[in-house]
């Protein structure tokens, strides 16, 4: 069987069989194709290994503004000459007749021997019938040579002299058959067409790498008996902070931190008797006079925690599974690992036997499904869980543990104050880091450029 | 979070018997999280919530417990002196009430414990104090000072050297002029008085909670210490000053009690509380099956007293662990004396049975069919910029909501609507081939009560054949193959839309949207050098089934 070749391939495959060697320029002539299907014929051939194509560096030279002036006079040391020829002549005259090159023609006939001064006038000593330089200079001429077609000798003289020699640099190409091509058929059929040629790129439409994450989370709480839940992205202190049992005064409070929209109050924040048992919470435990209108201030919610307790404050189920997903927001410089928005998975379960070790289950299995299983806790603190714990898991790659989720059973100074009765467990964390994790990327970054060279090459997980 | 540097062979000699290995891997297992580590250095992260773990002291006496080298509660021994007594005057009632202290004597302070003192202290001061305006403190060398003394208030061209200074400065100056002065100075309030410690000879001791004078400076010299804490509440100035006490006493000092009177300040008490637990809390957070004795010797594990009374456990907590509110956190103590590695994760059956919220179902039915017409899924911020939004769209920028100090200038602004983004995106891509057709379904944002939160779907295709038609029908298809609408396009007008190629989307006669040509002026402000169309829909009001 022999391979289908475009009429351009075959004609250079042709040229090359009679002519092994030849540049692209020398293609041209001989196959009789434009520069562009010489170009395009020789990127095929060189994807499918049939040509070879080594590229090398020539210099070229040619003669400069001084060099032409020399060539079309003579070397200014041979007009000095040629004034001699004719008997001794003064230095004035000299002058007078080569202008600025006297000072450069005397001093190498000086040097050389060929000129001697007598009293006030100079003379021929010994004057060579061709000068150093001058073969060259006829040589090259109004050409450009290459040069390796000059005597580098005689031509290392003229280098040295200002504006005299350009030399330019030209990279060329040339091409040769690899073994495979010296043998193959030619075949001459019509209508058949290369089917092991490379195709152009068509480009799929698709979710979002991010999103797919995103889903695939949303799907394992779902089968695991999770059931989700919406919110708010713009939330009130009261429902971000004080009903998670963070003091009016804590630093995760301030400006720095935590983004709060200018100029913009919640009316109403919560029932009175939330308020009041909240704020109550708050001066027993924390001693300091609470304030209201901190805590109507508006913020972008800096976890989705403030979703799943307002949930849970008005639902007050005894047994349930929820969770929220969505966008969170901290007041943090962007960076390769930071974003000032992102996705958060927020889960709980209330239950009056729901405990410790059920959380931790919960996790692993969860760790489990999305593909990792070298997980270990650690103890943490959160305002608003006790006992409180943090997942590591270990990732190969980088050889270390990493921190994802974070977990804890909510305080009974949260639930006690919004009529929860049974515990809750709760635990949550950010989708990015895993999505990093899965897409092996190193800057956060990239999932919000919508970069279409990466969203259209960016293969889905496997 | 606080970050403290130790160093492996000083830890090692504080806790004794004990393996740099031991010592690492114990570490998490106290809540600290080892930041980075070269050789026998180590960086370490605690919680807030933990003081206590700001010196390798206090970290020591966590890992003697956890390692079972020492357990139990650490007792302070405060010793009842009449020495050194503080006299309160009323007139610092209104600016800072209380004050607190404590004598130190028959230490010995290298240059590595200062360092650790001094990061504890900027620690409290930080955390617990709240930037020094709940409670600071101040370390002096005793014998610089003659008791007894007074906290009292001065007014603001009084002098004194401070600390790192060589001259005397007022209180004014300081400040204006030193970078403690800048930061904490607007604590004090615009009052001409201000709070200030005097000793016997009415030399300046302390200027709370600024700065103290340069001549109780402690060195590697200094041999006993006066410790004074001040605050706007009398509980917290306690707290801290216990945290301070118990340190210093671990590193061997003497404790000597110092007497305060006046103006409702008193002697500190350093008490220990008692919490009770119920065994089967414990049990039952846990999961666990452990007996009374079991749990005592967890909760000694994390350097707590326990006896048990009943199915009861007493606990006795330390005046440092101001952490500990009640039983809930006694659970968390039995937990980590326990070790936390030794609790086995169990999945328990759901009694439940999982729900996709419906609009999540709907939304990801809609990605299925804009993929299905070509169209790629874009991801944007909510928090934008000014320029994204409104400048490069010619968008009316009168309803705006803005978030304070961003730290990012690209970040400051929530999106109303989705669609300025995804022309932002294309511009960002004018090197990758066309056509570029992306779209995106996400929150936007628009004042009122106080703020409405609605899902918007936007989508654009750029190609140099872009045209309205094309653009039309596919959000024709769109809708109707995910949604089972039909909707109609009526000629409008607007900012970001070419004239005549411009109309609103309407949903039996109800405008949901806008659809068009994007104006040639706005594709070349984003330098896209081919036709861009484009739509933007709400879908929150009429289109999504909750």
């Amino acid at each position: 069987m022999s391979q289908v070749f475009h009429e351009i391939e075959k004609k250079i495959i042709t040229s090359l069989r009679d002519n092994p060697k030849q540049t692209p320029e020398l293609l041209e002539k001989s196959t009789q194709l434009s520069p562009d299907q010489i170009r395009r014929g020789i990127e095929w051939l060189k994807l499918k290994d049939l040509v070879i194509v080594t590229e090398s560096k020539s210099t070229v030279i040619s003669l400069g503004k001084n060099g032409i002036e020399s060539f079309q006079k003579g070397l200014p040391e041979r007009r000095l000459l040629d004034l001699l020829k004719t008997g001794p002549k003064k230095l004035s005259d000299l002058q007078k007749e080569l202008g600025s090159v006297f000072g450069p023609s005397m001093g190498l006939a000086r040097k050389n021997n060929w000129v001697e001064a007598t009293s006030d006038k100079f003379s021929i000593k010994n004057s060579p019938s061709e000068l150093p330089g001058e073969k060259t200079l006829k040589l090259i001429g109004n050409k450009k040579l290459p040069v390796d077609k000059l005597d580098a000798n005689d031509l290392s003289g003229l280098l040295k002299r200002p504006d005299f020699i350009i030399e330019d640099v030209i990279k060329s190409k040339e091409i040769t058959l690899s073994d495979s091509a010296k043998s193959i058929k030619l075949s001459n059929t019509q209508g058949e067409i290369d089917v092991e040629a490379k195709v152009p790129q068509v480009f799929v439409a698709r979710t979002h790498p991010l999103k797919d994450t995103i889903n695939e989370i949303r799907e394992i709480f779902v089968t695991l008996g999770f059931s989700e839940i919406f919110g708010n992205m713009t939330q009130s202190s009261f429902w971000n902070f004080d009903a998670l049992f963070t003091p009016q005064d804590h630093p995760a409070r301030e400006l720095q931190d935590t983004f709060y929209l200018d100029k913009i109050n919640a009316k109403k924040i919560g029932t009175s008797e939330q308020i009041r048992k909240i704020s109550e919470s708050h001066k027993k435990n924390w001693r300091y006079q609470w304030d209201i209108n901190e805590a109507r201030k508006m913020v972008l919610r800096t976890h989705t925690t403030c979703v799943t307790i307002k949930h849970l404050a008005e639902n007050k189920s005894d047994e349930a599974r929820i969770f929220s997903l969505g966008r969170v927001f901290r007041n943090e410089k962007v960076s390769y690992k930071h974003l000032v928005e992102f996705n958060q998975i927020e889960g709980v379960v209330v239950g009056k036997d729901a405990n410790l070790r059920n959380l931790m289950g919960i996790q692993r299995e969860f760790y489990k499904r999305i593909g990792i299983t070298k997980i270990k806790f650690w103890p943490t603190f959160f305002p608003y869980t006790e006992p409180s714990l943090q997942t590591m898991v270990y990732n190969e790659k980088l050889g270390k543990w990493i921190e994802l989720f974070g977990m804890g059973i909510f305080r009974p100074e949260v639930t006690k104050p919004l009529g929860i009765t049974k515990p809750v467990l709760a635990w949550g964390g950010g989708i990015e880091r895993i999505a990093m994790l899965k897409y092996d990327l190193d800057d956060v970054r990239e999932f919000y450029n919508n970069n279409l060279g990466w969203l259209r090459s960016t293969t889905k997980c496997q | 979070m606080p970050v403290v540097e130790l160093s492996y062979a000083r830890l090692q000699k504080l806790v004794g018997k004990v393996t740099k290995k031991q010592i690492s891997d114990s570490l998490p297992f106290l809540g600290l999280d080892i930041e980075s580590e070269d050789k026998d250095l180590v960086r370490i992260e605690y919680s807030p919530n933990r003081p206590d773990y700001s010196t390798d002291f206090g970290i020591a006496l966590g890992l003697q417990g956890l390692l079972g080298i020492k357990t139990g509660i650490v007792k302070l021994n405060v010793k009842k002196s009449n020495k050194y007594t503080i006299s309160v005057k009323s007139g610092v009632s209104k600016i800072r009430p209380f004050v607190t202290g404590i004598i130190a004597t028959h230490g010995k302070i290298d240059d590595k414990t200062i360092k650790q003192l001094i990061t504890m202290q900027e620690d409290l001061h930080f955390g617990v104090g709240r930037k020094r305006k709940k409670s600071s403190i101040g370390i002096h060398d005793l014998d610089k000072i003659s008791f007894p003394l007074v906290y009292t208030t001065t007014n603001r061209n009084h002098k004194f050297i401070p600390l790192n200074s060589e001259k005397e400065i007022s209180i004014s100056e300081i400040l204006v002029n030193t970078d403690v002065g800048k930061d904490y100075g607007s604590l004090l309030g615009q009052s001409s008085q201000v709070p200030i410690i005097f000793d016997e000879n009415q030399n300046t001791v302390s200027f709370p909670p600024i700065i103290n004078a340069a001549v109780t400076t402690v060195t590697t010299k200094t041999k006993n210490l006066f410790v004074e804490v001040t605050g706007i509440n009398k509980e917290d100035a306690e707290d801290m000053l216990s945290v301070v006490a118990t340190i210093l006493q671990t590193t061997g000092f003497t404790l000597e009690s110092v007497k305060i009177s006046g103006a409702k300040n008193s002697s500190p008490k350093l008490e220990q509380k008692k919490i009770s637990v119920s065994s089967s809390l414990i049990n039952q957070i846990l999961d666990l099956n452990l007996n009374t004795s079991k749990m005592i010797a967890s909760l000694k594990k994390s350097r707590l007293d326990a006896s048990s009374k009943g199915t009861n456990i007493i606990c006795t907590i330390p005046p440092y662990r101001f952490d500990i509110f009640g039983p809930m956190d006694l659970v968390e103590e039995v937990a980590l004396g326990y070790g936390i590695q030794n609790l086995e994760p169990t999945l328990s059956p759901s009694q439940t049975i999982g729900k996709t919220n419906p609009i999540s179902l709907q939304l990801k039915s809609l990605d299925q069919t804009m993929i299905g017409l070509g169209y790629l899924e874009a991801l944007n911020s909510s928090l934008t910029s000014k320029r994204v939004l409104y400048d490069m769209t010619d968008r009316d920028s009168s309803k705006i909501i803005s978030v304070l100090d961003s730290k990012s200038q690209e970040h400051t602004i929530l999106r109303d609507s989705i669609l300025p983004g995804l022309l932002d995106n294309l511009s960002r891509n004018i090197h990758e081939s066309y056509p570029q057709k992306i779209f995106e379904t996400g929150t936007v944002f628009t004042l009122g009560n106080p703020i409405s939160e609605k899902i918007n779907f936007s989508g654009i295709s750029a190609h140099k054949d872009a045209n309205f038609t094309e653009i039309k029908s596919v959000i024709q298809s769109a809708l109707n193959i995910g949604f089972a609408i039909q909707i109609k396009t009526k000629t409008a007008t607007n900012p970001t839309f070419e004239e005549g190629h411009c109309a609103t989307i309407t949903l039996n006669n109800i405008p949901i949207g806008i659809i068009g040509k994007i104006k040639s002026k706005i594709v070349e402000n984003y330098k896209i050098r081919v036709p861009v169309v484009g739509f933007e829909m709400s879908l929150s009001e009429s289109i999504l089934k909750n």
